[in-house]
């Protein structure tokens, strides 16, 4: 029993970080019915972003030092005071480093939400009202280009990056177990969850929101009621490119940088599927019963295995439930 | 100019070559075929012989995608299946059969194997379609190629690094030259896309387009989906394991990471380039989506004179140029290089009356 | 010759048929009137197999055909013309012809790709039989070759029906195969819907609002309403009935 606790809590903060690349691609669907096939591209890209303005720049000759790590008086004398690897001391490391993960995180979501809107005005506008399978098919061109403009970008081997939180380690006991855990990784679900909270909140409460769902529904009725149904694109792509830089940072504190971080955008897609493309709720759920079953195969079969559970659990979801576990099914018209 | 068609039987009138224009047109292909064998270089044969695996793929998907409709983003799977039976079979039963017709064999394997998959991957189409066949297939393309890399299967797969691949010998004839390699896989491009052809133009390749035009209709109409949908998964996937297989023979190792996403998209894009549900389309795509790259690279180097440190900036080009091959088509062009030759015969059928 | 008995359809909450109950007797032609949304297609959809009812039976020929899957009820002589014309629109109007002979063939993989023997034999067969007993009936020589997007709504629905008759079939509904057509055009199909009556001895079922011509042509008449069967008989019968007059033109309440 002991052990399993532990992955269970671990699967749970990794789920909370798919649920919010799936609201990514859950809004731009609903709003817009094209499923990004290139949303992991646009995470790696948040992911760059977040090292470039977290680590390049800060670096750079003409910008201060107190940016790449700040040392005031009074920092310097607290961290003196306390030992090593203390608690503590973790979070004397993120203070220094505060500006510049100030800077990576908006730096991340500007640069980011640019690319998204981007992207929507100059590919996706243009084909509005064609089939879906010729949008569809762009965002797979997209994946080429949003790669090959990566490794075009930033060729050099990438860095570390700062946490966005405090690391510390935490040990605590639940039922009698010991959990070990890290802050970043607590704080980071924290973010994730909020954030998905915030936007479904939107969706629901405002009158964006419900511009949106009509939309969804019918886009030229929507469109013919009123609603700027451009606007609503954009405002989906922007969402998406938005909660993708923070989900495309946090990654890269995770698992660091490198090209294959947008291969992590197919397995969300799976999920995505398998909760409901237009389904928040299932999305979420999905997304941590995934993170779950990942981290008990990972403990039991290895880290490999862990990569094909979304594919194989998207498959059998399929052939069961084909319109995903809390999706709705259409009914067919002659 | 060709103004009207003047038959007195039905046969005429159902061949695939129904006028004298398509005739002349196909002997010229063949023409050019054996020419390219027996005159060009080395080089040239590489890159014919690499259209030649692609090509027979590419009509493959294209029963899938553009006849039957259903859509997929796995197809890089079934090449796998096709290589790794290939290998596989060599080591099995390689011993026990003399050289000369193993060749034979372990080709019929392959596609019988891939056909198989074809039919189990097929599956969901029954109960979804568009994207989610799309995210389904992918998944299925993720798994085969995280089976092949299992340490569990390494014996005979060799696992992430590969494994080395047999010579072909038909009948004691060993293909060990490029130029002989290039004299099979064309010969079988060229039987499989008239093979193709004559399927589409019976009742199996009408109940294809059925259902990808109107699926309830066709099956009011008497069609069986179950049956033609995995008819049809199962057809392409034997044909990707056709070019598996030739790819097995032709290259002297495989990997695991060749036959992943990245291949499954090359196959889409050329059929997206060329134009789907067309018979030349797979051609075209595939001579684009080759192509191009190496005219890449040939003024990559032109340009940069060789300079090694410019070099790593060589694959992201390529890449962006693939990406933007596929969405240029499909703002400017969604049906393909054919609907451009189309209008262009169209132009030159009624020169000098209108354009 | 093909009969419904009690048939009920919801979808969700809503009823979209209920107590729907009649038979189509062999050689003859049997309408189906009603308001819009009466249930009409949703009937034909039952019987052609595409919604599976709550409760109810389809017979046909005297047995029950309720488990048979679209395809095999084609398989078996029900063919069917869809009131949004659903023909393919990728094939050229001869290949939509041939596709109707489907069932009747039954070439195989291995003959097909290589266009030997059967394959051959039978497309031709099937190419000369369609010439001969559908093209020239149904007068559409001139358009054979032609793109289906390229016709003309009418000339369309001729397709369409020319594709059921490849079938062969005992039973053929159709679905509003006159709307939205001019008085002409509606003449020229009242004509071949007869012809097929007479020389095929085809069973019909026709779904469709043209008063006159439903009266004109049919033996007898069904009127739903609200997915309710209200009324069934001959045409003067049915016009006579209180019930399908209140449906139609409301109560003097």
């Amino acid at each position: 029993m002991g052990q399993i606790l532990q992955y269970v809590i671990n699967g749970l903060m990794s789920g909370a970080i798919y649920a919010l690349i799936g609201v990514g691609i859950v809004s731009v669907y609903k709003a817009t019915k094209v499923v990004n096939f290139a949303h992991g591209y646009l995470i790696m890209f948040g992911a760059y972003f977040y090292y470039t303005f977290s680590v390049i720049v800060p670096g750079m000759e003409i910008m201060p030092d107190w940016l790449a790590s700040w040392q005031p008086e009074w920092l310097l004398a607290w961290k003196a005071g306390l030992p090593m690897f203390s608690p503590m001391a973790a979070v004397a490391d993120w203070i220094a480093n505060l500006p510049r993960i100030g800077l990576g995180l908006v730096g991340a979501m500007v640069c980011n939400t640019l690319l998204g809107l981007l992207i929507e005005r100059v590919l996706m506008r243009p084909l509005m009202g064609q089939s879906t399978f010729a949008m569809i098919m762009i965002t797979v061109g997209m994946i080429s280009i949003l790669s090959g403009a990566a490794s075009l970008i930033w060729s050099a081997d990438a860095d570390f990056v700062p946490h966005i939180s405090p690391n510390a380690p935490i040990r605590f006991t639940l039922f009698g177990t010991t959990i070990f855990l890290f802050g970043a990784d607590l704080v980071n679900m924290i973010i994730a969850l909020l954030l998905f909270a915030a936007i479904v909140a939107m969706v629901r409460f405002t009158t964006s929101g419900v511009a949106i769902r009509a939309t969804a529904e019918d886009q030229s009725t929507a469109y013919s009621m009123g609603i700027s149904v451009p606007k609503v694109f954009s405002g989906a792509w922007a969402l998406a490119s938005l909660t993708g830089a923070i989900a495309g940072a946090i990654l890269a504190t995770r698992n660091g940088i490198s090209p294959s971080l947008g291969l992590f955008g197919f397995s969300v897609l799976a999920i995505v599927l398998m909760g409901g493309l237009d389904s928040y709720g299932g999305v979420l759920i999905a997304s941590l019963v995934i993170g779950v079953i990942e981290a008990l195969t990972q403990w039991k079969l290895g880290g490999d295995w862990a990569e094909v559970v979304p594919y194989v659990a998207v498959l059998i979801v399929i052939l069961i439930r084909p319109h995903g576990l809390f999706g709705q099914k259409e009914v067919e018209r002659i | 100019m060709i103004t009207g068609n003047l038959k007195s039987t039905y046969a005429a009138d159902e061949q695939v070559f129904d006028n004298r224009n398509k005739k002349l047109f196909f002997a010229a292909c063949i023409l050019f075929l054996v020419g390219l064998g027996l005159f060009a270089n080395d080089y040239v044969i590489l890159m014919a012989c690499r259209m030649g695996l692609m090509l027979i793929a590419v009509v493959g998907l294209n029963v899938v995608v553009g006849y039957t409709g259903q859509m997929s983003l796995g197809h890089a799977a079934f090449v796998a299946v096709g290589a790794y039976t290939t290998v596989v079979f060599y080591h099995l039963v390689g011993p026990y059969f003399p050289a000369g017709i193993m060749t034979i064999l372990a080709f019929a394997v392959a596609i019988a194997v891939s056909a198989f998959v074809g039919l189990i991957v097929g599956l969901p189409s029954l109960r979804v379609k568009g994207l989610y066949l799309a995210v389904a297939t992918l998944a299925a393309n993720f798994i085969v190629i995280f089976l092949i890399e299992q340490d569990l299967f390494k014996p005979w797969t060799g696992g992430m690094v590969g494994t080395d691949t047999p010579t072909p010998n038909l009948f004691g004839w060993e293909l060990d030259t490029k130029r002989e390699m290039y004299a099979m896989i064309t010969t079988m491009a060229v039987l499989m896309l008239l093979f193709v052809q004559n399927l589409l133009r019976t009742r199996i390749g009408r109940a294809f387009i059925a259902i990808r035009d109107r699926d309830y209709s066709a099956e009011i109409m008497g069609i069986s989906l179950l049956r033609y949908k995995l008819l049809s998964f199962a057809i392409s996937a034997g044909y990707c394991g056709a070019a598996g297989a030739l790819w097995a023979f032709f290259f002297a190792r495989i990997l695991p990471e060749q036959f992943e996403l990245t291949l499954s998209l090359q196959l889409v894009a050329a059929l997206i380039v060329g134009g789907m549900g067309r018979t030349m389309g797979p051609v075209f795509g595939v001579i684009i989506i080759l192509l191009v790259p190496e005219l890449i690279k040939l003024g990559f180097g032109g340009l940069t004179g060789g300079d090694a440190s410019m070099g790593k900036y060589r694959a992201p080009l390529q890449e962006i140029a693939f990406g933007l091959l596929i969405i240029a088509f499909l703002m400017f062009e969604p049906l393909g290089l054919v609907a451009i030759t189309d209008r262009i015969l169209r132009a030159m059928n009624r020169w000098p009356f209108a354009r | 010759m093909l009969g419904v008995k009690d048939i009920k359809l919801t979808f969700g909450g809503i009823t979209a048929l209920s107590g729907v109950s009649f038979e189509a007797h062999k050689g003859e032609i049997t309408g189906i009137i009603g308001p819009n949304g009466a249930g009409k297609t949703s009937l034909f959809n039952v019987i052609s197999g595409f919604y599976k009812p709550d409760t109810g039976v389809v017979s046909y020929e005297g047995r029950d055909i309720s488990p048979l899957t679209p395809d095999k009820r084609a398989a078996a002589g029900i063919a069917r013309t869809f009131q949004n014309i659903a023909l393919f629109r990728g094939m050229s109007v001869l290949d939509n012809i041939k596709l109707g002979g489907h069932s009747r063939l039954n070439t195989g993989f291995w003959s097909a790709g290589f266009y030997l023997g059967k394959a051959q034999r039978e497309e031709l067969a099937l190419r000369k039989d369609i010439e001969e007993k559908v093209i020239d009936f149904l007068e559409i020589d001139h358009i054979r070759k032609a793109p289906i997007t390229a016709l003309p709504y009418g000339l369309q629905k001729r397709v369409e029906l020319a594709r059921a008759l490849a079938m062969q079939p005992k039973v053929l509904l159709l679905d509003e195969p006159v709307a939205g057509m001019n008085r002409e055009e509606t003449g020229d199909m009242a004509r071949f819907i007869l012809d097929i009556q007479e020389q095929l001895g085809t069973t019909i079922l026709l779904v469709e609002h043209d008063m006159g011509m439903v009266m004109d042509i049919c033996s007898k008449v069904v009127v739903l309403n609200f997915g309710k069967q209200i009324a069934a008989g001959t045409p003067a019968e049915v016009q006579a009935n209180p019930d399908v007059i209140a449906a139609y033109l409301g109560t003097a309440a």
